[in-house]
Parts: structure tokens; C-alpha cells; sequence
């Protein structure tokens, strides 16, 4: 076949070629970026700040019913409550206090009510050493016992904070111990994490890998 | 002035039209790389309008194939110093010509590596960023800076060179030395600068401790010198295979004894490499242990690894021995250097560096159909230029294109 | 000399009036048809959303701009904001408080796992959700050892915090000798005299260069335009913190400074339901920060052998 036309060949497929390339991109018949996967929007019970208990000084700040820490509406005065216990010393949570969960430090060793409150004045709360301690006061009550927390918490090192880091343009916002703590059962329970981090490209078929790693 | 001036454009354009003229197979050649150039440039406008996320690169991998391959190719830039030095410093008249060839592939290679970054970034219209006195060049303590700069100034360099030489020999003046002599040595000292650069663009990170290492310097030199006169063999006879410019074969075992040696240290850096990392293990190897034999489950670039060191090993041998001097293993020999040194500072070096990453997280990387096509599209551009470089070059330095016929030329005697 | 041929061309000799007019037309068809595929392939450019306007593009760096240039720049992006999310935000550039430098002390007794601050963050600094940028990653540990190797990033079991692990939150941790402002060809982030490591997102060019020197993986890349969902969009933004960012930029932890450099605490403390997070001005002795630092005797700085020496310290309580 003479050069010239090889040649003529050569270009005339260049044209078709290009031409069926201009088409093809027109077409976007390749190429396209694959569909991000979808990622469900965060539940916003995740992004709450709100404290899962509230104390009796918020209470009393927000100007709310107090009728559950009126305790002589049921209890008599003068007549201290008596605690009962069954064979294995562990205490009976009376019928109208069974929302209570006793499970104050390990091995049941805190398993007295009279350990914090006042069985002579039930308004009131009495620390190891003999104080009175007002409902407002309880973080004093939880100090008593728990004192290296107790210093934190003062210092703002323990416990939740909001607000303002610089008091000169605001506020600081301090929790209670009982905003967080259940006092009668104070270690937090479990709960469910927010979902966990994605991938930008998840792979089609994974590696199989170890259980729990990576 | 104006004459001056007029005809420096009369020798541009009949450079520019003879890109156009040529036989079937020139055609071909230049239509297919035409065709990757417009599949490339269509991938890159799909990144363009998405964003990077058309690529498999993610926050954990970082860096993938566009980076590896500007790594590679300021390797094979550097390289082409490796030409110079025979001929200036030792006086080897065989490879003086040669010279031009190597240093036109210098320039293509860094338009492909200028190309390559271009690609990587996220906003490339704000390029201007880098320009020192408009933007904010953050020289000298970002390796980056240093980057644009010697890069940059290595394509002057070099154009410098090589056009005036070209020119001089259209014009059939001899070059006056003391207007590329001294381009020359600066050159070669800026070669090796290039490169150890590139290096330090990894080596300097202290959180990628498979990166931050000192071998990887030398190392980049070794493989860079070992891949680039590699490339610059197999070229020499393409350019002897279509062109009727001779080339002896004493020119290609000249290159051949740099490969040799190069490929010699590489290995032998390899072994160093190796050794420092498995022996004494800790913590800090787990990309070392990813890249060899695979992490927890994860071992996508082990058989990459070890096809690459096998290669290697196999070239080594090869150019020890004198079979390499016949040119038919000696081009195999060269394929297997290239393909070697490519996959080794590509997934050798830039992927196990985000393989876990600094919190121990293993995310793998693959590049997508988009990037491969882009990749492919940037190589088919550097081959574009190079191929046009030496359709001009080549008549240049055979007297076929000259001053001396221009007449002729422009009054349509001469097909140019 | 009259016999001049194209090296490598084995044509008949050329005709003397050039070429012939039917090769002339087949390549005019070459030219055309390569054009036209040109053209097509630049066809997706046709895609593209948000182009960035000329004032966008011509842009002057952060540290060079005056405060008018500023305010013109702020009202821009507010109605930039507005066309795209319907909602009219207020765009500040809070400067930082003298004599002050923030610290991040972080109880590792506390910390649940529960990654509340992870989300908190997602949606006081407007990060995009599809794709997921997250700011924080917690990682959960193995009891005993700081080995990353064995962190696990994806644990999600039906109640955090589980036995044999602790839990671990990683952010940026505003190194007082940041890498990423080191390798930064451009000087699109720098560290600002209260500690904060911030980026300008205007000057960026998306290298992610500096995402590759964090040795503590704390700096995200926009690989596409990210999603907010208008309805969770928070307008109170500042210029280098929390507005929405474009594609191709990074973007990292910067201590929410549209809070701190008013006076509050960062989104991720405030959310924490352990009081794990405590943040403050190191400077300040009164701080909670500078009452940990003097009184906890087990302190983690992550990397510490890196000398990036980080303002974010990790501690066990008593």
C-alpha cells in the first residue's frame, strides 16, 4: 500500500475517532462521578446540652413545682421513718419510694438512708460529722465523703460548666452534682453512642477484617 | 532588532508547521496521543466541576496517583543532567548532541509535573497564591515554596539551553559558550537540587515516620538516576528508528553504565531501608508493615511491592551481566527499570505514607476510572510535547531544517 | 540540496503550488473534528455550581486586608450565604483577647465514648454532612497502652462506655509549633497570638499539603461542595471559623473561636454530658485549666517526642 495512502486512512479514522469521542463526552457515557452514599442526619437528642437530671436549686432558680421534696406531705412529723431489711441485710425500698434504685458505692456498703438524710428532720440532709445541710446544700453533703471531687468541682475542674470561660463578659453556669448524679445511684449508666464516623469512598465489598478492629 | 525579532518568528512558525507534517505512523502516533489528551482533559473538567471527590483519594489517603507520577516524572526531569555531565565535565563528544535530546525530555517531563500538581489541587484558579510578591510564597520554610521555585526555574533552565543551542544551529552559527556554558553547570548542580527537593517534600514531615527518613533522599536520586536514562535509551532509539539520525550504539552503553550503577544503589539503599525498619520493629513501622505484608487484613499493595522489587532485581542482574549490552535485553532491561522505579515511588512511597494514618486508622486507596484517565491524559500531553520537540530537533541538528532554505521554504518549494 | 526531505517522510516529492485542495479539506476535517471533540470535552465545565465570583477570585490575603476591605468582604459572604440557604447569617471577624492563650485539658477518666461532641461540633461550625467532615475523631482505646494501632474508630455497641477500654477524643490540637503552618506554600494558615491555629479559606489553593504533615490527622479536605442542611445552618459564623466553606479547601478544629473570643466555652465542652472537656485561658491562674495543670499529675501531650508540643492535654483524674 503506497504511504500517501496510509496516510489518508490514518486521518480519515482520526476524524470518525474524534467525532465519536466528541459524542461520547456529550453524551457523558463515562466517567461520572459515582452517587455519594447516603448518610443519615445525626439524631438531635445527640446535640442536646440539657442535663439529664435537674437539681433543686435549678428548681427553686426556675421557680418550679416543688411538691416532691415536701416530705412531712406523707411523712409524720416527729416520727422518724423506720428502715427494714431482709435476711441478707440488704434494704426494702418501701412501695411509694420504689422509683429509688439504692446502688451508692460498691458491695452495698452505702445501703442506709440514714447515711445522708435526717431521719429526725427529713427536710434536711446530716453529713458524717454532724452537719445540717439544707437541699440547696447538697453538694456539701456529696464533699463530706467524696472530697478530692468535692475540690475539683469547687475549681471547676469536675463536673459540667457552660457559659462564659471569661467571667468578665459573662456568666459562668455551674452544675450541681444531682444535675448529673443520680445520689442515690450516682455512676452513670451506659448509653448509646452517635453513630460512628464514614468513609468518603466505603469500600463495594470489604476486607474481611478481625472482629472489633478498624 | 526587528530583523532580529522577525526572524526568530519565521524560525518559530516553520518549527510550529513541521509539527504538522509527517508520514502515517506519525499520524497515528500523534492522533493517539491526541485522543488520551481529550479524554483526559474531559476527566479533569468532570474533577474541575465536582471536585476531587471523583477521585479515590479521601482525608485519609490524601495523596494518590497524581502525586506519584510528579514524583516520578521530576525524577526522570533531574535525569536528563545525567547526559550533561558525560559531556561537559568529561568531554565525551559521543553523547554531545544527545544532550539536546535528554534536556527537550527534561522539559517535558516538567510540564507533565507542572501538570500533575495543577491536577492535585483543589482550587487551582487561585495558582496566582503562589507567585511571590503578588501571592504569599511561604519561602523558605514550606518545602512546597522551594518546589515552585526550582522547578520552575529548571524549565527556564533548560528551554533556555536547549533553544539557543537549536537556534544557533538553524541559523548555522556556533553558540557563543559563555550564553550556555555557564546555564549548563547551573544546570546540573539544579538537577540534582529538583529532586532532593521532591524528596524533602516528604522527608520533612515528622508525623509520617515512614517518611521521615533520611534514606529517602538518596534514595529519589538513585531510582531518579536509574528510570531516567532508562527512558532516555529506549527514546534515543525510536528517534533512530524513524528519523535518519544516527546514534551509535556507544552512546547507549554509556547510558547503560549510569543505569547500572544507579540501579546498584537503589537496590542497595532498599536493603538499608528494609533492614532499619524490620530489625529493630516498634510502632512507627506499621506502614512499612502495610507496604511488605500487609495490616490487620489490608494488603491491596503487597503484590504491587514485590512485582516492583522483582523487577528491580531482575534489571539489576540483568545489567550487571554482559547480556545487557545486546540492545534486545537491554531494552527489556530498561522497561523493567521503569516499570520498577514507577510503581515503587508511587505506591512504594506516597500511599503507605497515609497507610494507617497519624490515629491508626487503615482507609486503602485505589484511583478511580476520572484519575486514571486524567493520568493517562497528562502523559499523553508530556509525549505530545516531547514528539514535537524532536520533529523539530531533529531536522534542526541534520542541517534539513536551516536558514539556509528558508527561502525555499516560505516560497512553497519545500513541502516546509 | 534541492532533494530536501522531512526526515522520516517517504512521500512523493511535495506539488509545487502546496497542497492539493483535497488534502487541504481533509485536514480542515482533522482540524475540525479534533476542535469539536475539544469542545465536547470541556463539556462538564458546563456543570459547575458556586463559580467563585471576580471579588472572590481577586481577593487579598487575610493579614492584608483594612477593616473596610473586611467589612465589604463579611456583607459578601453573608449574602452568599443568604442565596444559598435562604438564611441571612452575621459574619464577624472576631479578633483575638489580649493576654490570653487557650488551653484544652481533657479527662481521659471521664470520657464515655459517647460522641456527642463529635456532633455538637458537625453542627455549631457548619461542616458538611454529606460527605461526613467530622473535626473530632474518638478513638477507642485498649486499657493499658496508647498504641493508635490498636484504636478502634468505628465502635458502635449498644452502650458506651465498655469494659476494658477507655475513650479518647482527638481534635486539632493547636500546636504551639504547628507543622501545618510550616509546609503551607501559601500562608493560608497560621497560628494567631491566642494559641488557635486558624485557615483563611479565600487564600487556601487545597494542596493538602498541610493535611499530610499533621501528625495528629486533624485537618479535613472539602472533596466537593459540602451539604448543610439549611435547617441545622447556625448563623452566627465568624470569617475564619465557622462559615461555610467551598470545595476544595481544609478546613480543622479552631477552638470554635466565634464562642472563645466572645467569652464562651467551644460546642464540644458545652455538650459533654461527663464534664470530660475543660477549656480556658492558660495565662489566667484563676482557670480551671491552670488548677489542672498545677494539681493532675498524669499529663499526655500526644506525639510530645514530635515537638509539636500540642495545647491540648490529656489527664487522669487524682
Amino acid at each position: 500500500m503506497k504511504d500517501s495512502v496510509k496516510t489518508t486512512i490514518v486521518l480519515n479514522v482520526l476524524i470518525v475517532v474524534f467525532l465519536a469521542l466528541a459524542t461520547g463526552f456529550l453524551l457523558k457515557a463515562w466517567g461520572q462521578p459515582a452517587p455519594l452514599q447516603q448518610i443519615p442526619l445525626v439524631d438531635p437528642e445527640f446535640i442536646k446540652t440539657a442535663t439529664v437530671r435537674v437539681s433543686y436549686s435549678e428548681l427553686v432558680a426556675a421557680k418550679e413545682d416543688l411538691s416532691d421534696f415536701d416530705c412531712y406531705g406523707c411523712h409524720e412529723k416527729g416520727k422518724p421513718p423506720v428502715l427494714r431489711f431482709d435476711d441478707k441485710h440488704m434494704l426494702i425500698i418501701p412501695e411509694e419510694h420504689k422509683d429509688i434504685v439504692m446502688g451508692h458505692g460498691r458491695n452495698n456498703r452505702n445501703n442506709l438512708c440514714t447515711n445522708c438524710h435526717d431521719e429526725n428532720n427529713l427536710e434536711r440532709f446530716q453529713t458524717r460529722d454532724g452537719r445540717e445541710l439544707t437541699f440547696s446544700e447538697s453538694p456539701e453533703l456529696c464533699g463530706s465523703c467524696h472530697g478530692p471531687t468535692f475540690r475539683d468541682w469547687n475549681a471547676g475542674a469536675h463536673g459540667r460548666t457552660s457559659g462564659y470561660w471569661n467571667r468578665d463578659m459573662g456568666p459562668i453556669v455551674r452544675k450541681d452534682c444531682v444535675s448529673c448524679h443520680n445520689p442515690h445511684s450516682p455512676k452513670f449508666p451506659g448509653r448509646q453512642p452517635a453513630p460512628p464516623p464514614h468513609i468518603l469512598h466505603p469500600p463495594t465489598n470489604p476486607a474481611p477484617v478481625a472482629e472489633g478492629e478498624h | 532588532m526587528t530583523t532580529a525579532i522577525r526572524n526568530y518568528c519565521v524560525f518559530l512558525g516553520r518549527c510550529g508547521r513541521i509539527a504538522f507534517v509527517g508520514d502515517w505512523r506519525y499520524y497515528s502516533w500523534m492522533g493517539l496521543l491526541t485522543v488520551f489528551c481529550l479524554l483526559g482533559l474531559n476527566a479533569y473538567c468532570r474533577q474541575f466541576a465536582h471536585g476531587l471527590v471523583v477521585t479515590g483519594m479521601s482525608d485519609q489517603v490524601s495523596w494518590g496517583v497524581y502525586i506519584a507520577n510528579f514524583t516520578f516524572l521530576v525524577g526522570v526531569a533531574a535525569a536528563a543532567v545525567m547526559m550533561v555531565i558525560p559531556v561537559y565535565i568529561y568531554d565525551n563528544e559521543e553523547l554531545h548532541d544527545l544532550v539536546i535530546f535528554g534536556e527537550l525530555l527534561a522539559v517535558a517531563a516538567i510540564f507533565m509535573c507542572l501538570a500533575f500538581v495543577t491536577v492535585d489541587l483543589g482550587r487551582p484558579d487561585r495558582f496566582w497564591h503562589l507567585i511571590p510578591g503578588i501571592g504569599q510564597l511561604n519561602f523558605p520554610a514550606s518545602m512546597l515554596s522551594w518546589d515552585v521555585i526550582v522547578l520552575n526555574g529548571y524549565l527556564l533552565l533548560n528551554v533556555h539551553i536547549c533553544g539557543y543551542l537549536l537556534y544557533s544551529r538553524y541559523q548555522g552559527k556556533k553558540p557563543a559558550k559563555w550564553f550556555y556554558i555557564p546555564f549548563v553547570f547551573i544546570a546540573i548542580i539544579w538537577a540534582v537540587s529538583i529532586h532532593t527537593v521532591t524528596a524533602f517534600l516528604y522527608v520533612g514531615l515528622g508525623g509520617r515516620p515512614f517518611w521521615n527518613q533520611a534514606i529517602i533522599g538518596p534514595r529519589f536520586l538513585a531510582s531518579a538516576f536509574t528510570a531516567g536514562p532508562a527512558l532516555i535509551i529506549l527514546a534515543l532509539q525510536v528517534i533512530r528508528h524513524v528519523t535518519k539520525y544516527h546514534i551509535t550504539d556507544k552512546a547507549l552503553l554509556t547510558l547503560r553504565s549510569i543505569v547500572q550503577v544507579a540501579m546498584i544503589i537503589n537496590v542497595f539503599l532498599l536493603l538499608c531501608e528494609v533492614f532499619t525498619e524490620f530489625y529493630a520493629g516498634g510502632l512507627h513501622i506499621t506502614s512499612s508493615k502495610y507496604l511488605y505484608l500487609g495490616l490487620h487484613g489490608y494488603h491491596k499493595l503487597v503484590p504491587w511491592i514485590w512485582t516492583a522489587i522483582t523487577f528491580n532485581l531482575t534489571a539489576m542482574v540483568l545489567l550487571v551481566l554482559p547480556v545487557s549490552r545486546s540492545l534486545k535485553w537491554l531494552n527489556l532491561t530498561c522497561v523493567l527499570c521503569i516499570t520498577g522505579i514507577w510503581i515503587e515511588k508511587g505506591m512504594g512511597l506516597v500511599i503507605p505514607g497515609f497507610i494507617p494514618t497519624p490515629l491508626g486508622q487503615i482507609v486503602e486507596y485505589f484511583p478511580t476510572l476520572n484519575e486514571t484517565l486524567v493520568c493517562f491524559g497528562i502523559w499523553a500531553f508530556g509525549l505530545l510535547c516531547y514528539t514535537i520537540f524532536l520533529r523539530m530537533a531533529v531536522p534542526i541538528l541534520q542541517g534539513d531544517l536551516s536558514k539556509a532554505n528558508e527561502r525555499e521554504a516560505l516560497a512553497g518549494t519545500v513541502a516546509h | 540540496m534541492s532533494d530536501q526531505r522531512i526526515s522520516g517522510e517517504s512521500n512523493p516529492p511535495p506539488e509545487p503550488e502546496g497542497m492539493s485542495r483535497r488534502s487541504f479539506l481533509r485536514n480542515s476535517a482533522v482540524f475540525a473534528s479534533g476542535l469539536a471533540a475539544v469542545a465536547a470535552g470541556l463539556s462538564p465545565l458546563l456543570d459547575i455550581e458556586n463559580f467563585p465570583s471576580l471579588q472572590e477570585f481577586m481577593q487579598k490575603y487575610y493579614k492584608e486586608m483594612t477593616p473596610e476591605e473586611m467589612k465589604k468582604v463579611l456583607e459578601r459572604i453573608e449574602r452568599e450565604v443568604e442565596r444559598q440557604y435562604g438564611i441571612r447569617p452575621h459574619v464577624r471577624d472576631l479578633k483575638p483577647l489580649d493576654g490570653v492563650e487557650y488551653v484544652y485539658c481533657l479527662n481521659l477518666t471521664r470520657c464515655i465514648g459517647c460522641r456527642k461532641c463529635v456532633h455538637a461540633c458537625v453542627a455549631e461550625n457548619n461542616q458538611s454532612r454529606n460527605p461526613e467532615i467530622q473535626y473530632i475523631r474518638v478513638l477507642q482505646m485498649q486499657n493499658g497502652s496508647f498504641d493508635m494501632e490498636k484504636a478502634v474508630h468505628d465502635y458502635n455497641p449498644e452502650k458506651v462506655p465498655e469494659k476494658g477500654h477507655f475513650y479518647m477524643p482527638v481534635q486539632c490540637q493547636q500546636c504551639k509549633n504547628p507543622p501545618c503552618v510550616k509546609v503551607c506554600p501559601v500562608h493560608a494558615t497560621w497560628q494567631e497570638p491566642d494559641g488557635i491555629t486558624v485557615i483563611d479559606y479565600n487564600w487556601c489553593i487545597g494542596c493538602r499539603y498541610c493535611e499530610a504533615a499533621c501528625p495528629y490527622w486533624a485537618r479535613r479536605f472539602n472533596f466537593t461542595q459540602p451539604e448543610i442542611p439549611a435547617d441545622r445552618l447556625n448563623p452566627e459564623m465568624d470569617y475564619l471559623s465557622n462559615r461555610p466553606r467551598s470545595k476544595g479547601v481544609m478546613e480543622k478544629c479552631h477552638f470554635c473561636l466565634q464562642r472563645t473570643r466572645a467569652g464562651r466555652y467551644p460546642a464540644c465542652l458545652e455538650v459533654c454530658p461527663t464534664g470530660t472537656r475543660k477549656f480556658g485561658n492558660v495565662l489566667d491562674p484563676n482557670s480551671e485549666v491552670s488548677y489542672i495543670l498545677k494539681n493532675k499529675r498524669v499529663f499526655i501531650q500526644l506525639k510530645e517526642e514530635l515537638g509539636t508540643s500540642p495545647r491540648f492535654f490529656y489527664y487522669f483524674d487524682v
